[in-house]
């Protein structure tokens, strides 16, 4: 990693000067990244001054870590040292909704319940709910390919995006894809950039396709004695041909959220079946509607992402089949390690996030000892919200398998001088 | 160079019985769909596992020799077209299913798998792979993923991209990679994101992980008639503006419709347009849904409307839906398949268009659309016999395409680049955007002996200058920006 012997502040003039703009200033206090400071910040508020300062960054020999609302600026591995930080909440705005076709293009720097307000006019929404939608930003929720419960009906970003300008760590704006929802014209390139964690290049805009609001919703949360009713619960919503939209589980204790979300009848009608299917699963089951399905599914978010909440966050993936064994397997390798922990995940799809308490040591052994039960492939243990020590004792990703070094030729092609986000990429590109 | 010693390697690797050098049997490959863009392999082999396409892309890397996959040549835009100096690597025996997981909901296949023998493999459980490109009897899975094929269903259910879980691949230069797996969200970048659609210029696809997808509770189709397309594409936005999703819908207009009805008699009216429209999902939702559908019918003074009352009827109208390219052989002794994509709210805008340039060109243009997502098929019919009219119709057919680009839309939507329309790729993209796609293509294939000639245009395939760069509507909008 270059740094560059220019004290900050004649960096900044210097690059001001050449943006003809005040965009650089000296970081705040709050803009260190998992406590480093960087040497300048930037806000640039058009795709051409991002140009110009990745252009100038790699020219200079400078690294550049990118951040949109901040909200997974901490995932991944501590930087050494961060030449420029590239704040994109500048640009933010809907650019367009074209609501008869169901698409918008929006700025990366927009956050996402800005956009759902906008959206909302129309009865549309981009169907994401990652945590921290109120602060997250399009930017940083393409690039991690972040999502949440309502993942198990609509999608990730990376299954909604159908375009985007990007620029490249040499400064040259790129569009891909375009505005339309069935397009295969050229590689998709958008898709490559979505969880790419900032590694190949600055997202500038994204278009997406978009969902109508459905008329009604209702939730039906569900108790369970232990863990193991969950999945043959999901097998069963599933032989019946229920529709969620969304279908979380939570532990300890053990609770379902099934949501669905339809016309009055249709979401009403299927409720009731899922507390009947339920109840014959042993489960204990109501049906939450307005403030008490708002509260509840506030109180899910919570339960491993809560701000009040310390913490590691690992996302573990499983093959939805597997969905007891991996909940055991979890219990029984944190009450070896003396860990306390909590998971929240998308049951029919076998993704969970697990916040683990105790010792460094102890997670890592956590880390380690449930990695080795997937085969590649068929599961995956990676570390989201750290600390120095975890990550220095198990990395960040895991073992990425033999796509690994055309990963890294794809980085090398995009990213020659490694001037983008520099080790934090996945697999630590 | 191919040459006798090349060839005797290349008969080590497949056998004698996997390999093809004679020139007739040769000619069997000569095109894919596209059947005027015709090039003959200098040999073709017939892999049976992974290892031999590894050995047989080693040695063609070994000697910068050009190589092509090939599945079932349904392709309509060239993709598969051999290469003349190259080996043609034809799928078709990798057809095995390897593993049905219902638990899981995956399936896992060999890449010459058709399509439709992945739903019936799985039916009994009921489950099926969602998607259902037209020629879905007779293309292979590799196929589909290389093209990122649609189907009627894509408007609900998304693309092939979005059912593939992993892949097993052979890189260009031999080696054996996994992309993706069984379990979703496998940590790294999302290259299998970008090879599938990639068109077979990154990899050969060995293995395919599928995603299954339970059969719904209730599935409801209608067929309605129009007396313009204005009014039938004004219904699609009114069931839109709705906000449903439905699980297709698709547009015929009046020459379709009767080389439908001429070719498989699935009792459609005589109309100037009909949509056929499917709802599928809980059946309280189905129904609620399938009423107001028929409202806003016929508030658009739909008539003739049916409803399919069993699979029988549903199949029915499907079929005839399914077969509207191949009957257009029926009405003309030619006819070229356009693809082209627009924002579906302006539909009647660029159907306007299309009918003035056929009354100018005087040749009949068809019309099938997914309507739902805004993907036109023109048929454009001419006659080869008469002297310069495959040449109109060459231009006719990019004509269209210019009128889907002049409203913010996409040379294709499921047809893919190939070598047909390489050349018009810098209509839509810049040479940045282009730049930008090689990177990924050098990544892969530095060499540039997976697939060439395909996809990006280059002087050789377009001559000298490129065709000029238009500003994308995008860019005129203010909404997009190039240096
Ligand atoms: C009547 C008709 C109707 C059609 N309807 C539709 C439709 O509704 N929707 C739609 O999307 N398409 C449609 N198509 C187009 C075509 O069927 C699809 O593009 C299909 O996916 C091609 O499959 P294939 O096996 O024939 O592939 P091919 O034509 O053999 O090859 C297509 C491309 O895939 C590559 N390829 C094939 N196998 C592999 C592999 N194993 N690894 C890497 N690359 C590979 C080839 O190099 C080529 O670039 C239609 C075609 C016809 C003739």
């Amino acid at each position: 990693m270059t740094t560059t012997n220019a004290p900050p502040s004649e960096t900044v003039a210097d690059l001001n000067a050449r943006l003809d703009e005040r965009v650089a200033r000296p970081p705040a206090p709050t803009d260190t990244v998992q406590g480093v400071r960087p040497q300048l910040v930037v806000e640039p508020t058009a795709p051409e001054q991002v140009s110009q300062i990745l252009a100038w960054a790699t020219e200079t020999g400078r690294t550049v870590i990118v951040r949109g609302g901040g909200t997974k600026i901490g995932w991944g591995p501590t930087p050494s040292s961060i030449d420029v930080l590239l704040s994109m909440s500048e640009m933010r705005g809907v650019q367009a909704h074209r609501h008869g076709d169901l698409t918008a293009t929006v700025l990366a720097g927009t956050t996402l319940s800005a956009t759902n307000a906008v959206l909302a006019e129309h009865r549309q929404w981009l169907a994401l709910d990652p945590p921290d939608g109120e602060s997250a930003t399009i930017g940083g929720i393409v690039a991690t390919n972040d999502s949440g419960p309502r993942r198990h009906w609509h999608g990730a970003p990376r299954d909604l995006i159908i375009g985007m300008t990007l620029v490249r760590a040499d400064g040259v704006i790129a569009h891909s894809g375009g505005i339309v929802v069935k397009n295969v014209a050229g590689y998709d390139v958008a898709r490559l950039l979505t969880g790419s964690f900032g590694s190949l290049g600055v997202i500038v805009s994204a278009t997406f396709k978009l969902a109508p609001r459905a008329d009604a919703s209702r939730t039906v949360a569900v108790d369970f004695p232990e863990t193991g009713r969950c999945a043959p619960y999901v097998a069963g919503l599933l032989a019946q041909a229920a529709m969620p939209t969304a279908l979380e589980l939570a532990v300890p204790p053990v609770r379902m959220l099934v949501r669905f979300e339809s016309v009055e009848v249709a979401a009403a009608q299927q409720a009731r079946q899922a507390v009947t299917l339920a109840e014959q699963h042993g489960g204990s089951a109501s049906v939450l509607t307005a403030d008490d399905e708002s509260g509840a599914w506030r109180a899910h978010d919570a339960h491993v992402f809560g701000a009040d909440r310390e913490g590691t966050i690992l996302k573990v993936v499983t093959l939805p089949a597997e969905l007891s064994s991996t909940l055991e397997q979890i219990s029984e390798v944190a009450q070896a390690n003396q860990l306390e922990y909590a998971v929240t995940g998308r049951a029919g799809l076998g993704v969970l996030f697990v916040r683990l308490h105790g010792s460094g040591p102890g997670r890592a052994a956590f880390v380690t000892a449930l990695r080795a039960q997937f085969r590649p492939g068929q599961g995956s243990v990676v570390v989201r919200r750290a600390d120095p020590e975890l990550t220095s004792l198990v990395g960040v990703w895991g073992p990425i398998g033999d796509s690994l070094p055309i990963m890294r030729e794809v980085k090398r092609r995009f990213d020659p001088t490694g001037t983008l986000n520099p080790g934090r990429g996945p697999g630590g590109l | 160079m191919i040459d006798s010693e090349f060839l005797a390697r290349l008969e080590r690797i497949v056998g004698a019985d996997g390999l093809v050098r004679d020139e007739s049997e040769l000619l069997t490959y000569e095109s894919d769909g596209l059947m005027s863009h015709r090039s003959r392999p200098a040999a073709a082999v017939l892999p049976e596992t992974a290892e031999q396409v590894q050995g047989v892309v080693r040695l063609c890397h070994q000697h910068t020799v050009p190589f092509v996959a090939r599945g079932q040549g349904t392709g309509l835009s060239g993709g598969a077209l051999p290469h003349p100096e190259g080996v043609l690597i034809v799928m078709t025996r990798m057809n095995r299913v390897l593993a049905i997981d219902i638990p899981n909901q995956r399936i896992t296949v060999q890449p010459g798998v058709m399509n439709l023998e992945v739903t019936r493999q799985v039916a009994p459980d009921g489950y099926y792979y969602a998607p259902d490109p037209s020629s879905q009897v007779i293309c292979s899975i590799g196929g589909n993923l290389a093209e990122n094929s649609g189907g009627a269903h894509c408007l609900k259910y998304g693309f092939t991209v979005h059912h593939v879980l992993g892949v097993e691949a052979v890189l260009p230069d031999g080696e054996l990679i996994h992309l993706g797996g069984e379990a979703l969200d496998s940590p790294g970048l999302d290259l299998l994101g970008v090879v599938v659609g990639s068109e077979g210029t990154l990899a050969v696809i060995t293995k395919v992980i599928l995603r299954l997808c339970r059969r719904p509770q209730a599935v409801r189709t209608l067929l309605a008639a129009f007396d313009s397309t204005d009014a039938a594409g004004n219904a699609v936005s009114d069931v839109i503006a709705a906000g449903i999703i439905p699980a297709a819908i698709e547009m015929m207009d009046r020459t379709t419709i009767r080389a439908a009805e001429a070719a498989v008699q699935p009792g459609f009216p005589d109309a100037e347009a009909v949509l056929i429209v499917e709802l599928d999902g809980p059946q309280s939702e189905v129904e609620t849904l399938f009423e107001q559908i028929e409202r806003v019918c016929a508030r658009n003074q739909a008539w003739g409307v049916q409803v399919a009352a069993d699979d029988a009827q549903r199949g029915r109208i499907w079929m005839g839906r399914k077969a509207a390219f191949a009957a257009m052989g029926r009405v003309s002794p030619n006819y070229y398949v356009q693809d082209g994509v627009i924002p579906r709210s302006t539909l009647p805008e660029v159907l306007r268009r299309v009918r003035a340039l056929e009354e100018r060109s005087g040749l009949t243009i068809g019309n099938v659309f997914h309507a739902g997502d805004g993907n036109l098929h023109p048929l454009v019919c001419y006659d080869d016999a008469v002297e310069g009219q495959a040449e109109l119709a060459e231009q006719v057919a990019s004509e269209i395409l210019s009128y889907c680009l002049d409203v913010g839309g996409s040379l294709t939507g499921e047809h893919g680049i190939g070598s047909d329309k390489a050349c018009h790729m810098p209509k839509m993209f810049s040479d940045d955007d282009l730049a930008t796609m090689q990177l990924v293509r050098v990544a892969f294939d530095p060499d540039g002996i997976c697939n060439p000639d395909k996809l990006f245009p280059t002087p050789r395939l377009c001559g000298e200058v490129p065709g000029p760069y238009r500003a994308h509507p995008l860019e005129t909008a203010g909404l997009a920006t190039r240096m």
